[in-house]
């Protein structure tokens, strides 16, 4: 019963570690720091993935269903992103940023209260196997794995938060780089940064990867409701704030792309968009009521 | 917006006012300003709505808010905001204007996507791309151009030649679909919203609720649904896992089909859908009810006998018989039309009507209460007097039927959507200019390039490309 708690405390040491070396090659820029921070990042990966299938073992669904839950996937899907990031571009010193809201994160996961923690079955309304799965599946007996919109619409959803977390991460990047650089000079910390013309090519490539994610979380959402209850869309508060956060995502991109915005605009923007993500995904869940109080 | 140009240069005067008009409309809806007003407008009032509480009734208003806000709140339409006037106005500006943008962008991208070789190479085109880098590859200028152009092909870029003398060009490209991936996603967005509308016209909501073995009529339809049977499942811990009814479609009196529906899965017939919506023990109806016989005024121990829905039962030891015809959870009468009425759906005062026969005649057809035993005389003329002591009651389930034609339309914008983030996000379109010029016993190369947008991958991929260029010419050179 308790595997996943031990995953979970591997995990919040693993990401304390795996920050502390990444803000440690930042500071001392020291090869080996990196190299080994890199590592540890993996480990990282690995222990949250373990969360995730033992927690999926444990309550015999989809990890899925509840703030905490959520918030490990969060946690997870944002180490992933940030480390196919490092992958293709090779810089480390955002894993700095990165990683730090990482531990942050499994902080504010371990402080929740039991009620968000608890290991409860499904109710009613969140019960949804996608048939041609259980179908699949029938003939070798293990038709309890299929998934379903619930699945579908978590998990899109929250590849989205993660994109949008690592855009708001570079986003912090590319204001402090650039108000160094006008300062002049060359700041030591600054100067492990990558160029701010890449850190804000990289936060936007970060919102065209989380906004396409989070679209497809509003829609399958809608498309769900409206096979389960008959209505795509009540405006309950949760529903309206993805919209509202897509709105300003919506903005952003056309902003940048037809009108040029690059650079300090478009850093206040996706930072401005990332609190909006941060209302939609607690404010929302503990101020206002409606279906998606659970998580 | 560079090609409204036209429209203003006309001079106003030579043009019919409603020619004006609509130049100007038109002008208004092909602005990106616009959209991004539009966009963050939309954002900020929507939040309103998600603080104050939506459909409430009024008193509630004027206790959060007190009497002057909710005037306010009444006036501008808060209290139903997503359907006030001016937010579909919004919505309505916003549509108009992706309609606009479509119309005047597309045509022109699409005549220069087709249309994107140039007439001629001009080799200055490399030095004013953002990216440009340069080799010298030993061999001929030949044998340079063939290098470049398997590099190229490799990278999956369709290639146009420009033989010229002393030196060659090459122009290359990959990726025009790209461009497409915003008109994807806007007609995307304009499909999902057409399927929303098509179905809040033409198709229907309602809400039935049927007990245990009866049926409705479907409306607007010529078939009925029966509920065989609700029942609800339950975790081991006690929590419930799921409602469940069993449904059967009756059409021209034949049953046609029978489906269990629960929470999460509805019945699908003829474009109808009925979903499990709530449940409850049903204010009209007893599966059986508990009847006793006692002497007016007495306190007998009692016997009571149980007697289904319809049925007819001999009391015990008397001449009566008693048939269950009625029930009422919550027994009230309206004097003005005499008739029996149920307050509420709460059993607070459970009644049933029976109808005492006497020798196959009908003798009374009194009402029993649980509560007020005795209050009315059930057989007039008897010492006997009937008592209602206990019943079991029949379960109904509350049912929503919602037919909506727009379903496959909104299917088909989300398919739509998914093309268009894919073209917009992940498929770029990218040029690259090549130029080889003869240097004797080598070829000096050139290259530049652009892209839509992504400019790191271009970068990357422009490196990639010299790299093999170049290794390429090593390659060569040590085997030769």
């Amino acid at each position: 019963m308790i595997l996943s708690l031990m995953f979970f405390t591997f995990s919040f040491v693993f990401y304390l570690v795996t920050a502390l070396l990444y803000l440690g090659n930042w500071f001392l820029k020291k090869k080996w720091l990196g190299q080994i921070a890199t590592a540890m990042a993996y480990v990282a990966l690995f222990s949250t993935s373990m969360i995730l299938i033992t927690r999926a073992g444990e309550s015999g669904h989809a990890p899925f269903s509840n703030l905490y839950e959520s918030m490990v996937l969060f946690v997870w899907a944002t180490n992933a992103g940030y480390l196919l990031l490092e992958y293709r571009h090779k810089f480390k010193s955002i894993g700095a940023f990165v990683m730090t809201v990482e531990f942050v994160a499994m902080i504010a996961a371990s402080l929740l209260p039991y009620k968000y923690k608890s290991i409860e079955p499904l109710n009613p309304a969140l019960q949804n196997k996608w048939h041609w799965m259980v179908d699949l599946l029938k003939p070798y007996g293990v038709e309890k794995y299929a998934i379903g919109w619930l699945d579908f619409h978590v998990f899109t959803t929250f590849i989205g938060y993660a994109a949008f977390a690592i855009s708001f991460g570079l986003s912090v990047m590319y204001i402090i780089k650039n108000r160094l650089d006008t300062k002049g000079g060359n700041n030591v910390l600054a100067g492990m940064f990558p160029d701010s013309k890449v850190l804000d090519e990289l936060s936007y490539r970060a919102i065209a990867w989380g906004f396409p994610f989070l679209a497809t979380g509003i829609v399958s959402g809608a498309v769900w409701a409206n096979y389960a209850w008959g209505s795509y869309w009540s405006w309950d508060p949760k529903e309206t704030w993805s919209l509202i956060t897509w709105f300003i995502y919506a903005a952003y991109l056309h902003a940048r792309v037809t009108r040029g915005w690059r650079g300090k605009k478009a850093a206040y923007l996706s930072i401005f968009g990332f609190l909006a993500v941060i209302f939609l995904y607690w404010g929302v869940s503990f101020i206002l009521p409606g279906l998606h109080a659970y998580a | 917006m560079g090609d409204n140009t036209r429209e203003v240069t006309v001079s106003t005067e030579e043009m019919a006012w409603y020619r004006v008009v609509g130049s100007k409309v038109w002008y208004f809806f092909n602005s990106l300003k616009l959209t991004l007003s539009v966009l963050i407008t939309l954002a900020s009032v929507s939040i309103i709505g998600t603080v104050i509480e939506q459909n409430l009734p009024i008193e509630r208003y004027v206790e959060t808010y007190g009497v002057k806000w909710t005037k306010v709140i009444l006036y501008t339409g808060i209290n139903d905001m997503y359907h006030s006037k001016w937010f579909l106005s919004l919505l309505a500006a916003l549509t108009l204007n992706i309609i606009v943008c479509t119309l005047e962008r597309f045509p022109p991208k699409w005549k220069s996507l087709l249309n994107h070789k140039p007439q001629k190479f001009d080799p200055r085109v490399i030095e004013k791309c953002s990216h440009h880098y340069s080799a010298t590859l030993q061999g001929s200028l030949e044998e340079a151009r063939e290098k470049v152009l398997n590099v190229l092909k490799r990278k999956r870029f369709r290639v146009a030649a420009f033989p010229g003398e002393g030196g060659h060009g090459l122009y290359a490209w990959k990726g025009r679909i790209g461009r497409f991936g915003s008109d994807f996603t806007h007609i995307s967005l304009l499909l999902i919203l057409l399927g929303a509308i098509v179905g809040s016209f033409a198709g229907f909501k309602d809400f039935k609720v049927a007990n245990v073995g009866e049926s409705f009529a479907v409306p607007y339809e010529d078939f009925s649904v029966r509920l065989e049977k609700f029942w609800i499942d339950y975790y081991d811990t006690g929590q419930i896992r799921q409602y469940n009814s069993l449904l059967t479609v009756v059409e021209d009196g034949k049953d046609v089909l029978t489906k269990q529906i629960w929470v999460n899965e509805p019945l699908y017939y003829k474009g109808v859908r009925f979903y499990q919506s709530n449940y409850g023990v049903a204010w009209n109806k007893v599966e059986e009810a508990h009847v006793a016989v006692i002497r007016k005024g007495g306190t007998d121990t009692l016997n009571p006998v149980k007697v289904k829905w319809g049925e007819t039962k001999r009391l015990p030891g008397r001449r009566y018989s008693v048939k269950l015809v009625g029930y009422t959870a919550d027994f009230a009468f309206d004097e003005a039309t005499s008739t029996v009425f149920s307050k509420t759906a709460e059993a607070n005062n459970p009644a049933v009507n029976v109808e005492v026969y006497e020798g196959g005649k009908l003798v009374s057809k009194p009402w029993l209460f649980i509560k007020y035993p005795g209050i009315f005389p059930a057989i007039p003329s008897s010492d006997d007097d009937l008592v209602f002591t206990g019943y079991k009651g029949v379960m109904y389930s509350g049912l929503s039927v919602n037919k909506d034609p727009g379903t496959n339309i909104v299917w088909a914008g989300t398919l739509v959507m998914a093309v268009g983030f894919f073209l917009a996000f992940f498929v770029f379109y990218r040029r690259v200019w090549v130029h080889i010029k003869d240097a004797g016993r080598s070829a000096e190369v050139r290259l530049g390039g652009i892209i839509n947008k992504n400019n790191l991958a271009l970068e990357k991929e422009l490196e990639d490309i010299i790299e093999e260029i170049r290794g390429e010419g090593e390659r060569q050179e040590t085997r030769g």
